[in-house]
């Protein structure tokens, strides 16, 4: 069954894989909006509907001066205000993100209009996708400047997700500086979500506040670290057994020790870790790919695009800088000649040469109409001679043999 | 993607109609009014508290239910996506062979910053890059690329180097050509490289001087603004076009022959030669950008985007396959090609493929096509286990030759 070899059909619906994260990620953020919502709701009910049933025992049986009623009262006003202005603002964040989402899947969308792959439309909407994807590679390397400025000047603002990175890189950051505080701050404001995790970001940061505090080997410091473990150590104690005698084992060493595995908690990578992980649990959490989609993307196309030819050691007569009627392979192009070096190149099952293929003398093979073509463009060939395109060797017409390719 | 779509205007407009903040509002004048009345009256406490419970309760009821359906319109449209995406998912991240190439991608996308002509974003890209290096230098265990051109292109020096200067100037040219229909720059820069452009045999050079002799007889302004219309062009073919008079001569005589039809040129047999739309000048600003490239050894288009966009192509085919092989729980075992034919556009083959009609395998290096006799092509393995060292038949015809006869052709 051999498969045709070359196509220009476009189906949207399976060309759209790598867009999924563009319609996760907001629903993501606008269900975290939605809880927030809810939870803020939730605690002002349960707060204010017993204070008025209190009060209202109490006035009935006169144990309450109508100051402390009013008091009461007071309270509850100003509660409920400051829940008006939490709502407003999550809902001028909802709005936000539906009208982003409502642009993305417009964006997609307009791939159904596309009739072919050879369309110029399909085109603009590919150098809209690659533009994305840069942008996104930028975020995810930290480059958020860079990423910033691109989506401006390109006009992609709404399709790709630059307060979540920017914000991530804010944590990842001080993870690197040797802060927790941003990044506890974050696993608290993300519990519910996090409960389900299976890595244990928060047990991980806490391990490295008392890590620190042991490090310091100042007496207090160490009496305070031993509190902090049974506080936030401890009831971990099921999953994390282990982590947690080797923490309490580490009361014993000095940060210059070599014994392992002290040694490696004590190490300046474990920063390095966290924020590793950080970033692992933050994807997650939001389902954004482990890696940058402009990977998954290059590694399928280098390979569908690279042929044994590619990184061949004969120069090849079919594509190169010195013939004109083909444009250079993006491949052998040096942009992305040594990253293709080690991908599989694509499968053919026919051969695919220019009609009417002669061969001269020295092997080369070449499209006999071409070859004349090129020959006569070149001033310094006679003429009833044929000059090779690739290494200027110079024939006679009559020298080109027919060659047969099945 | 239509569910999708219905799914989301459904949800916007439960968002833009929620009830939420406006019970919450009727909660706090509930509030506020009973707290009024209490402050007035203190003996109506206990009642005003009564009702007052009651209807903070039926607002935080409403609210509740507001939420309720914005929770539902959520879920909704979740499924949605997960049945656009179903069978879709994103392929398997176990191995991401491009992850420690980061410099090379880094360098690929600095360079295709600089072709599109994003000077500034470049700029601050390779800014960061280098912050980057400076603030977490860390141990560099990739391979440097080693040959010369890649070198060239060093990511620490590409913003000071040749190439972005390179690119700002074939930016200046591009940007003369199509804005100001100013060909002098492109003229320019092909008399300077024409030994390089004539070596391909590119006639960029006279296809430049071509259109602006049809710019000029149209009427363009030529740079001394002496003469306009035919005059200005013939003027001007006095000047360049002894020059191409070797090898041009047909054209040349085509174009200046023309002159003899100037009053009714466009019903003369001349007319196709004077074409001056716009996708004229497309077209000589796309063989521009070609040539320019290629003497730079680079493609012309860019070849991240080429690469992006195949990969996109190829994407649905490579996890379909991924999904077989999981389920078949086989291995693809040659992993330097890929186990199925990806079929993209014409415009993404690049070189030519020949394919061993016998073995029905790629040619190599170590396996190269090797032509008989009688002009038949076979790879070279293919040769020795039918030929064994013998004379034998070729497959395809009745003459018959000896393996060595046959010689290494290149594609």
């Amino acid at each position: 069954m051999a498969a045709e070899l070359t196509s220009t059909k476009l189906n949207p619906e399976s060309h759209i894989i790598l867009d999924q994260p563009l319609l996760r990620l907001p629903l993501e953020l606008a269900r975290r909006n939605f809880k927030t919502v809810q939870r803020a709701v939730e605690r002002e009910k349960e707060y204010v509907i017993p204070a008025i049933k209190e009060a209202a025992a109490a006035s009935l049986s006169n144990t309450q001066t109508p100051e402390q009623t009013l008091a009461a009262l007071d309270a509850m006003i100003s509660r409920m205000q400051s829940l008006k202005r939490k709502m407003e603002g999550l809902q001028e964040e909802e709005k936000k993100i539906h009208s982003q989402s409502r642009k993305r899947i417009q964006h997609l969308e307009t791939l159904h209009k596309i009739p072919s792959l050879a369309d110029v439309k399909y085109d603009q909407w590919s150098r809209v996708r690659l533009d994305r994807l840069l942008v996104d590679h930028m975020l995810r390397s930290g480059y958020s400047e860079s990423a910033k400025q691109m989506a401006q000047d390109r006009g992609v603002e709404d399709l790709v997700d630059l307060g979540v990175f920017t914000q991530a890189k804010r944590i990842v950051d001080s993870l690197r500086r040797g802060e927790t505080k941003e990044a506890l701050q974050w696993c608290g404001e993300n519990k519910a979500a996090l409960k389900k995790s299976p890595q244990n970001l928060e047990f991980e940061l806490r391990l490295q506040q008392y890590i620190e505090m042991v490090r310091t080997q100042d007496k207090s410091k160490r009496i305070e670290a031993i509190i902090h473990a049974k506080k936030y150590l401890i009831p971990n104690y099921q999953a994390q057994n282990s982590d947690i005698m080797r923490a309490a084992g580490l009361l014993v060493f000095t940060q210059d020790t070599r014994a392992e595995p002290y040694k490696s908690l004590f190490a300046r990578e474990r920063w390095k870790f966290l924020a590793d992980l950080f970033i692992e649990t933050h994807h997650e959490l939001l389902s954004l790919p482990a890696q940058p989609l402009l990977h998954i993307a290059l590694s399928a196309g280098l390979s569908a695009l690279k042929t044994p030819l590619c990184h061949s050691a004969y120069t090849s007569s079919s594509s190169n800088s010195q013939s004109t009627s083909t444009s250079v392979c993006p491949i052998c192009s040096t942009e992305l000649n040594e990253l293709a070096r080690n991908m599989p190149y694509a499968h053919h099952s026919k051969s695919y040469v220019e009609s009417d293929p002669i061969v001269l003398p020295n092997g080369r093979v070449y499209g006999k109409q071409r070859l004349i073509e090129m020959s006569r463009n070149m001033g310094t060939v006679k003429p009833g001679d044929v000059k090779d395109p690739t290494t200027g060797q110079v024939f006679h017409e009559g020298e080109m043999k027919k060659v047969y390719i099945m | 993607m239509e569910v999708v779509q219905k799914e989301h205007s459904r949800l916007l407009k439960r968002t833009e109609g929620s009830q939420g903040i406006k019970n919450v509002q009727s909660a706090i004048d509930s509030l506020q009014s009973a707290r009024d009345a209490i402050a007035a009256d203190p003996s109506t406490a206990s009642a005003t508290l009564a009702t007052l419970h009651n209807s903070v309760k039926s607002s935080f009821d409403s609210i509740n239910a507001s939420l309720k359906e914005t929770h539902s319109g959520l879920n909704k449209y979740t499924k949605s996506l997960d049945k656009l995406f179903k069978d879709r998912p994103l392929p398997s991240t176990d191995d991401d062979d491009l992850s420690s190439h980061e410099t090379l991608i880094n360098r690929a996308i600095a360079m295709h910053l600089l072709r599109e002509g994003q000077f500034g974003v470049a700029a601050t890209f390779l800014s960061e890059i280098a912050e980057e290096k400076r603030m977490y230098p860390v141990s560099q265990n990739e391979r440097v690329p080693t040959n010369t051109t890649a070198s060239l292109l060093d990511i620490d020096e590409v913003p000071s180097t040749e190439i972005r200067k390179q690119f700002a100037s074939m930016y200046y040219i591009l940007q003369q050509l199509q804005e100001n229909r100013n060909l002098l720059p492109a003229i320019e820069w092909s008399r300077e490289n024409r030994e390089a452009l004539e070596a391909r045999g590119s006639n960029l050079e006279f296809e430049l001087c071509r259109l602006q002799f049809v710019w000029l007889y149209h009427g363009g302004a030529n740079s001394q603004g002496t003469a306009s219309g035919w005059l200005a062009a013939l003027e001007y073919a006095r000047q360049e076009f002894h020059l191409f008079v070797p090898r041009y001569l047909r054209e040349v005589q085509q174009l200046v022959g023309a002159m003899a039809y100037s009053s009714n040129l466009s019903e003369s047999p001349y007319a196709a030669l004077f074409n001056n739309t716009s996708s004229a000048w497309d077209d000589v600003a796309h063989f521009f950008n070609r040539e320019f490239c290629s003497l730079l050894g680079l493609s012309a288009d860019s070849p991240l985007y080429i690469a992006a966009t195949a990969g996109a192509i190829a994407l649905p085919t490579l996890l379909k396959l991924q999904t077989i092989m999981k389920s078949k729980r086989t291995e693809w075992t040659s992993d330097n090609e890929l186990p199925v034919e990806i079929p993209l556009p014409p415009q993404y083959l690049f070189h030519s493929i020949f394919v061993c009609p016998v073995s029905k395998e790629q040619a190599t290096d170590e396996n190269p096509p090797m032509m008989m006799p009688c002009g038949h092509v076979i790879a070279q393995e293919s040769l020795k286990r039918l030929g064994k060292g013998n004379r034998f038949k070729c497959p395809y015809c009745p003459s018959e030759s000896h393996p060595k006869d046959a010689k290494k052709v290149f594609l």
